[in-house]
């Protein structure tokens, strides 16, 4: 997770869903214009591939390939991945052939292990003809499951001849004027009816098992003979074979690598992508990368005074506009409302509103028809509603609240400060510096191209005992400009203020001087 | 196999207190067996050392993740999921494993099982005698004809846990340090040194001076820099502590000589000759000989003298014993159960909650 030393969690921002993050962490879902992280956007798998030698494979052959890659194996002993070492086998017969045959066999790099160590034999090709392993019961419980299959095929078709025998009972209208049912379909030209039969039994029902009441499971040689704890597995390396699970180290084998995968996230409101990998394994590059680092203002802190109970203190903050578009920052109370678009779409608010209907009409009606079926319409009611709701509210998840407590007040400045777009040619130019921006000199302290350094006054709280750590927070508000609609309609881009929460870690407070 | 038919495999879980059993419906063996733990916060915790219920949620979705994206590499959305549990298992927990899967993962079906009664879809039996000794309790439970017997269940919290503080207190008496060992070395010493030993050495070994030679010693290397004693005499007590009597003179065998006192006389019989040990705890050596043999040696006591039973027959499963529970899930996940009794994602919608036998509201006979 850690994206080394930018990733510094002084600085943290809440998501939508109340998580903290920061902001390297973060995603921004254009389509929304809401953080994500990777708690609140759904995963995806997209490909599958092997780590090791980089297959890539489409996941209907993963699957059938168990998820594991067929030419890398991992050690049984460490889990190290396995490295195929040849060997030339001179013939036992040097007359026979002078060509020296090629062999190879799989050894771990990591603690000596290797095939030969079991006894397996070295094979002649490198790949793909290691010997395969089936479990000694597959048979057995391959017809266990056909039988209740068979069983459960059985009950179906059972029932259905219940049901059909049940109708068969009820007395036709034509039966009672004399014309049965048979001589009517005769007469139409029907083919006759077919009298119901009773499904056959054809499930084959599986011995079952016997129980023995002759246990032999302890060994007397385990009361006189010393072990040597080097030839027996640990649990670990037990359960890597869970049909085996090997006591003795001797019956351990290799084992196939699992396969890794790579995902895609997607915003769970919108459906959009918000990270999509490229499908070769070997690319680390991604198609579509919505990191909230490219939208974003980035907060950093400079300078802080020493964090005095009770004591005002200033501390400088560095602003930088990652995007290519001016943007407006201004500051709100750390507790401020911040407006999260409504996920219920209007849809499903209508037809909540005439399940509410419903259930006045329902409740109007006669007290009598009430009392006879009641409890059926009422749970009727009651599932519409939910079911209405659920469509959208109740199954999205709620934001929770952030769990961080704020010791320390800020004064939140009334002015706001801009920052100019993003210029990367800027960098290189140091002397063509003019700024035409008319800046709130008690708020910013300096600026260059597009980053701006902001005082900001913090009061740590009275009661503080010394050496807490310091917790401030604020709702930053920004201009964002939308391309998205821009693109879309060819429209001018949109842009309004998006708010977030900023939490930060000032350090430790000190005692009074 | 044809392509049409690995896509329908579905997975099922089997979630244990230290292990969590995972693989797809229809196979015989899981594909992996792992500790059930997350990293959470930076650290690795157990998944049932969870504070509250956020604790627990929060705790759920990365170890779903892990199954999901590292174990199945399958993507969750629409996909029906099999989880084999405990009768016993706490609300909260399956409440919260009901939610993550639904809410956050979108799962389009979910089918609970009990862990006991699908266990015996593995030998093709209807009734059997289930003992269920895992980590942290030991459960017994009769099923008759396919119907869990729930007013004679028994359960003691004997299981792994207690085996592993037991060999600790005995570690401690013979080495300095002991105490501080984790439960990963613990759990080690138990599975490569110590069995289950006859009854006639243990009623010695319980003696203040046993006439009978120790089994050798075992020298423990630990991390690297010092060597535990562990000694033939605590090989051989580590796992005493599962048929000591306690204070209520109750242990293992008394468990199931108790589930049989409660069932009807015309069972007792059948049962205590279908007997079926499940939980990774009973794949220690010399296990079953020795629960037999106290078997036949508690039953001479007076207060079964009741039971009237002759012998004590044991199933033997085609599986390891860790994971007879979880094959059982696989056998049920292959069948049309999967479509009919599974909790679909709309009936979970309707009030947010899981059907719960022990709930009155779900459990009981319709008209």
């Amino acid at each position: 997770m850690s994206a080394g030393f930018l990733d510094i969690d002084c600085v943290k921002y809440a998501c939508t869903c109340g998580l903290l993050k920061t902001l390297q962490q973060l995603y921004f879902c254009r389509y929304c214009s809401e953080l994500r992280c990777t708690f609140c956007v759904s995963h995806e798998v997209d490909s599958h591939f092997c780590g090791k030698c980089c297959e890539n494979l489409p996941s209907a052959e993963a699957r059938v390939k168990k998820n594991r890659c067929v030419n890398c194996f991992i050690c049984p002993s460490c889990r190290q991945e396995l490295s195929t070492r040849a060997a030339s086998k001179q013939p036992a017969n040097p007359e026979e052939s002078k060509a020296t045959k090629r062999t190879y066999y799989l050894s771990c790099l990591c603690c000596r292990w290797s095939s030969r160590d079991i006894g397996l034999p070295d094979q002649t090709a490198a790949t793909g003809s290691w010997p395969k392993r089936e479990s000694i019961h597959s048979n057995r419980i391959q017809e266990i499951v056909s039988m209740y299959k068979g069983l459960q095929e059985k009950e179906k078709l059972d029932k259905e001849f219940f049901k059909k025998k049940q109708k068969e009972k009820i007395i036709s209208y034509t039966d009672k004027t004399g014309i049965t049912a048979a001589a009517l379909r005769k007469r139409i030209g029907l083919p006759e009816d077919k009298p119901i039969l009773k499904p056959k039994n054809a499930v084959k029902i599986v011995t079952p098992s016997k129980a023995d009441e002759n246990i032999d499971d302890f060994d007397e040689e385990v009361l006189t003979k010393s072990i040597n704890l080097l030839e027996i597995t640990s649990i670990d390396q037990r359960l890597l074979q869970p049909d085996v699970q090997p006591k003795e180290i001797s019956n351990i084998f290799p084992i196939q690598k699992i396969l890794s995968i790579k995902r895609s996230l997607r915003c769970r409101r919108c459906e959009h992508n918000v990270s999509k990998p490229e499908y070769n394994p070997n690319s680390i590059k991604f198609k579509i990368q919505l990191f909230a680092y490219y939208h974003i203002p980035e907060v950093r802190i400079v300078t802080v005074e020493p964090l005095r109970a009770g004591q005002a203190c200033e501390l400088i903050l560095k602003f930088t506009n990652p995007t290519q578009h001016q943007t407006t920052v201004s500051f709100l109370p750390f507790d401020s409302p911040i407006e999260v678009k409504e996920a219920i779409p209007e849809e499903g608010a209508i037809s909540q509103e005439d399940s509410l209907e419903e259930l006045d009409k329902s409740s109007l009606t006669p007290s009598k028809k009430k009392s006879s079926s009641g409890t059926k319409l009422m749970s009727l009611v009651d599932t519409h509603i939910t079911l209405t709701t659920s469509r959208s509210s109740a199954r999205a998840l709620s934001p929770r609240s952030i769990a961080e407590s704020i010791n320390c007040t800020v004064d939140i400045p009334s002015s706001t400060f801009i920052l100019p777009p993003r210029d990367d040619a800027a960098e290189y130019d140091d002397f063509n510096e003019v700024h035409n921006i008319q800046d709130d000199k008690k708020l910013v302290v300096w600026r260059k191209s597009n980053k701006a350094y902001i005082k900001l006054v913090v009061t740590p709280n009275e009661d503080m005992p010394i050496d807490t750590t310091v917790t401030t927070g604020f709702t930053m508000s920004h201009l964002y400009t939308n391309t998205i609609a821009s693109v879309a309609d060819n429209k001018k881009p949109q842009k309004f203020n998006h708010n977030m929460r900023v939490i930060l870690k000032l350090g430790k407070s000190v005692g009074l001087n | 196999m044809p392509l049409y038919e690995v896509e329908k495999s579905t997975i099922v879980l089997d979630i244990g207190t230290a292990y969590t059993k995972f693989g797809f419906t229809g196979e015989p063996v899981p594909r992996s067996i792992f500790r059930t733990q997350v990293k959470s916060k930076g650290q690795l915790r157990s998944l049932l050392d969870y504070q509250d219920s956020q604790d627990l949620y929060d705790m759920l979705v990365d170890f779903f993740h892990d199954i999901y994206f590292k174990y199945a590499l399958n993507s969750p959305k629409d996909k029906p999921i099999v989880i084999v549990e405990s009768l016993l298992c706490p609300i909260i927990f399956r409440e919260s494993v009901a939610k993550v899967l639904f809410k956050h993962y979108g799962i389009s079906s979910l089918l609970l099982l009990s862990s006991h009664l699908v266990s015996l879809a593995t030998l093709a039996v209807e009734t059997a005698l289930v003992l269920d000794v895992g980590y942290k309790e030991a459960v017994c439970i009769p099923i008759c004809y396919g119907l869990p017997m729930i007013n004679a269940w028994q359960s003691l919290d004997l299981g792994s846990c207690s085996i592993h503080r037991n060999l600790q207190s005995l570690l401690y008496e013979k080495n300095s340090g002991a105490e501080s060992l984790s439960e990963w070395i613990l759990e080690d010493i138990k599975v490569r040194c110590c069995f289950v030993t006859k009854r006639s050495r243990a009623e010695q070994l319980s003696l203040s001076k046993p006439e009978l030679g120790p089994c050798p010693e075992v020298k423990y290397p630990v991390e690297g820099n010092s060597i535990l004693r562990v000694t033939g005499t605590i090989r051989e007590k580590a796992y005493e502590i599962l048929f000591d009597e306690d204070n209520d003179h109750l242990c293992l065998p008394t468990m199931i000589l108790d589930a049989l006192m409660k069932v009807n006389v015309d069972l007792r019989n059948q049962l205590a000759e279908n007997i079926l040990l499940i939980g990774g705890t009973t794949m220690a050596m010399g296990f079953k000989s020795r629960l037999k043999e106290e078997l036949l040696h508690h039953m001479k006591e007076e207060r079964y003298r009741k039971l009237n039973i002759k012998c004590f027959k044991f199933h033997a499963s085609p599986s390891k014993e860790n994971y007879t529970a979880w094959l059982g899930g696989a056998i049920y996940g292959a069948t049309d159960w999967l479509n009919t009794k599974a909790l679909t994602k709309d009936e979970y919608f309707e009030d947010n909650r899981l059907p719960d036998w022990s709930d009155l509201k779900y459990n009981t006979r319709r008209p």
